[in-house]
């Protein structure tokens, strides 16, 4: 009764509502990101110039663990409630529903991520020309993140001990996404220009987004028949 | 073409890189080595458990026809 | 499932068997070329190759990690081409082919970080410099580890093949990906100490023991790959007539079991 007349637009809107039910799970990878990066200065120094130095790599390696940390979920409960069979019957394009979800899973992490990331980055001293290249290449970035993390949680959907194999598949497939990231930060900071990298991030993200969809539904495909 | 050491030795130690190149090669030949030896001691062992399937099916087999016959007389 | 399962059926019947069949025959010439091509390399290589003007004997080291780092690369794409194959056209003998080339590959990724890094000692100072092929190395062992982890993560070898082909498929998209961002990464940071652009020039004594040991990698490669799959072949064909009757021809010396 759900699953039917649902394309994009009705996968995103029901994805973000389960979100909405489950606001403290769902609020959990952005806790971590900045929990953990309150433990950086702790366990560096608490030398401002020092801190700069470091802060956009730190910043965006704690915004792909989050991400990741959350990507584990991202068809678990479709999978456990059978829902997700049942979007493999229907006859549409799998492609679309599935876009959806992750446009809905990215509404509810990457985008806080990259909202709350300017707190951080004060917390970090990145000195301010970083901040707004910082929340533009998260925006793009953590996108990217979730295009890539949901193949691999597609493929270890099944599994019940997917989250550490799923970590071991997605993050070498993440690791363009992060260089160009940190790289549009750490280029505005020393005065360079920031908008190439960004250009590469969304290119990334425009080939992320009409490929990946493919890789998904295919291991949808083949670990629902199992 | 020429050797470019004199001695055994001097070959061992290629004046002080020895160690280096001599730890490449055996550290190198061993993970060689070892990607052939296992598939050929794996083909050996399976072929090996299936003869021995395939003949404990066989004899089982003939004992069950041999037995089949004198077995339904008895009773 | 049913239907699926009677349609590989249909494809196994043939190609399995004559892999075997015909690669038994190779194998002897197989062995004395790999075994021959070493041997010849590697003595060439390290007792008359000419020393390098610059780096000495350590040099030498060349002769293992240049090949091995090729048919590492290689050994990837041609893992996702065996995979890709196996999608499209549900042949089990691709998948068999895939499989066994995910250990071999990570080995020799293996053999090319590990030469590496020895390398540099003596010529750079250091066992570890986050060099732009160095990182592209270590994220290609990454990928072949993830294929290798996938492979075995599920119950069924069917799922287990199919999830594995699309990650190592998704893998090949990325390399091209991988490797120019790391490149730009490293051009971005380059160290100005260290200059690694400079190749020691390549005198024709010392690039003919390479060309053999290239030669030797790929024939070692093939070697393998073969000797993995034949494993795979009679693993899976195990209930099937002809491996069977090979198996009871080739051991007879278990009759007293």
């Amino acid at each position: 009764m759900i699953a039917e007349s649902q394309g994009f637009a009705g996968y995103l809107r029901r994805d973000l509502l389960l979100a909405y039910r489950r606001r403290g799970e769902v609020a959990s990878p952005l806790i971590f990101f900045v929990l953990v990066s309150t433990l950086i200065p702790l366990g560096i120094s608490p030398d401002s110039a020092r801190l700069a130095e470091l802060a956009p790599g730190i910043i965006w390696v704690m915004a792909l663990l989050a991400t990741l940390l959350s990507t584990e979920t991202l068809f678990a409960s479709d999978y456990q409630d059978g829902s997700l069979e049942q979007l493999l019957i229907s006859p549409q394009l799998l492609a679309l529903p599935v876009l959806g979800k992750i446009l809905a899973h990215w509404l509810v992490t990457g985008l806080p991520l990259t909202l709350v990331s300017p707190l951080i980055g004060l917390m970090l001293s990145l000195p301010a020309a970083g901040l707004l290249p910082m929340m533009a290449s998260l925006a793009l970035g953590t996108a990217c993140l979730s295009l890539i993390g949901a193949v691999g949680a597609a493929l270890t959907v099944s599994l019940r001990k997917g989250g550490l194999l799923l970590s071991v598949l997605v993050i070498p497939l993440y690791m363009p996404v992060i260089i160009f990231g940190s790289a549009a930060v750490q280029s505005a900071i020393d005065g360079l220009n920031w908008l190439g990298p960004l250009a590469v991030l969304a290119a990334m993200l425009s080939a992320a987004v009409a490929l990946c969809p493919l890789a998904i539904a295919g291991a949808l495909r083949l670990v629902s028949n199992n | 073409m020429s050797p470019q050491f004199d001695s055994l030795k001097q070959l061992w130690d290629m004046a002080g890189h020895g160690p280096y190149v001599w730890t490449v090669v055996l550290v190198s030949l061993a993970v060689l080595g070892w990607l052939l030896i296992r598939p050929v001691q794996q083909h050996r062992d399976n072929l090996q458990s299936i003869a021995r399937q395939s003949q404990r099916q066989q004899l089982q087999q003939a004992a069950s026809t041999s037995s089949a016959e004198p077995s339904e007389e008895d009773k | 499932m049913a239907a699926g399962r009677n349609w590989n059926w249909f494809h196994r019947m043939g190609s399995p068997r004559w892999f075997y069949e015909t690669t038994g025959r190779w194998l002897p010439w197989l062995w004395v070329l790999t075994l021959g091509l070493m041997l010849t390399g590697l003595i060439w290589g390290l007792a008359y190759a000419p020393q390098d003007a610059k780096q000495g004997n350590s040099f030498r080291i060349i002769y293992l990690h240049v090949p091995a780092s090729f048919l590492a690369l290689a050994g990837y794409y041609l893992m996702a081409i065996a995979g890709a194959i196996g999608l499209i056209w549900k042949m089990k003998l691709s998948y068999m082919v895939m499989k066994s080339a995910a250990p071999i590959g990570a080995a020799l990724t293996f053999i090319a970080l590990f030469t590496g890094a020895v390398w540099g000692k003596p010529t750079w100072g250091t066992y570890w410099v986050w060099d732009a092929r160095i990182t592209s190395m270590l994220i290609l062992l990454f990928l072949y580890l993830g294929v290798l982890a996938l492979q075995y993560a599920f119950h069924s070898q069917e799922t287990g093949n199919k999830a594995s082909a699309i990650l190592a498929l998704v893998g090949t998209v990325n390399i091209p990906i991988i490797y120019k961002s790391v490149d730009w990464w490293y051009t971005l940071h380059q160290p100005a100490t260290i200059k690694f652009t400079s190749a020691p020039s390549m005198h024709m004594d010392m690039f003919q023991p390479l060309l053999v040991m290239i030669i030797a990698m790929y024939s070692f490669y093939g070697l393998a790959l073969i000797l993995y799959t034949r494993v795979e072949i009679l693993r899976r064909e195990r209930k099937s007539s002809w491996v069977r009757e090979l198996a009871l021809r080739t051991q007879p010396a278990q009759v007293d079991q």
